[in-house]
């Protein structure tokens, strides 16, 4: 592992509470502003690959945009896995509701995974980034 | 098992967390007793892990989604009268920001409040 540190954006980028996704030598890594502290970390939920940053922040805590996993961005540790949806109730078309119960079920065997996390620091005005 | 146990300690401070927001604007704030916030909330963190969702470990759930719905913690709003009249939720895991000895509250059920 490199221990170089890669410049990704300017601190001004991003605004407290924020969230930005970047690419660094093929890896999708979402930085994040907590209260002027930076964190990055892997993109991809590891419950079903969302992109993350289309999510929310609140304090450490990020939830997935898809199914509100939820995820400690400052060890990456997996919270909470997806919230069960209320199928059958919403939907009427018979097919489609059948599809979308075969679905559920298959996701209830996708286990959320802790996801990466990446050491940053912040020199002269710039995130930086250590892969 | 669709999910992986996750941390039960790393979750109970991040359900701490978000409930102190929601709890904070509707009058009320964690219980003092710290020995049954550590309790209930690791309640919880099973009850997440097993349905989803973080329940409240002291109500029953009716497999009906709707009537289930109002019992995902914090219920307050759901049973707003009734807890603001016993000055505290159902488990006691939050209690009227006045409350300093949640001992002295008892669990009455909505029937046997006073003015119910």
């Amino acid at each position: 592992m490199s221990e170089m540190y890669t410049r990704v954006i300017s601190a001004g980028e991003i605004a407290p509470g924020g969230m930005k996704a970047v690419e660094l030598d093929g890896n999708e890594i979402v930085i994040c502003n907590c209260g002027g502290k930076y964190y990055a970390i892997q993109r991809r939920c590891g419950h079903m690959n969302a992109p993350l940053e289309m999510g929310t922040l609140d304090g450490i805590y990020l939830t997935c945009p898809m199914h509100c996993a939820q995820f400690d961005i400052t060890n990456g540790e997996a919270l909470s896995g997806p919230v069960p949806s209320d199928m059958g109730h919403e939907i009427s078309p018979a097919i489609l509701g059948g599809y979308l119960q075969n679905i559920e079920m298959l996701m209830k065997h996708v286990r959320t995974e802790s996801i990466r996390t990446y050491a940053t620091k912040l020199e002269a005005g710039w995130v930086q980034i250590r892969l | 098992m669709s999910q992986r146990l996750v941390n039960i300690e790393s979750r109970k401070r991040s359900l701490h967390y978000f409930y102190e927001k929601v709890v904070g604007p509707l009058g009320f704030k964690f219980t003092p007793d710290a020995e049954m916030v550590n309790f209930l909330l690791e309640q919880e963190v099973i009850l997440e892990g097993r349905h989803g969702i973080p329940f409240c470990p002291c109500q029953p759930l009716r497999n009906d989604r709707a009537r289930d719905m109002h019992i995902v913690c914090p219920c307050i709003p759901f049973h707003r009268k009734h807890f603001d009249d016993i000055k505290r939720c159902w488990c006691g895991l939050f209690v009227h920001k006045d409350v300093l000895d949640p001992g002295k509250l008892p669990q009455l059920p909505p029937k046997e409040v006073k003015n119910e």
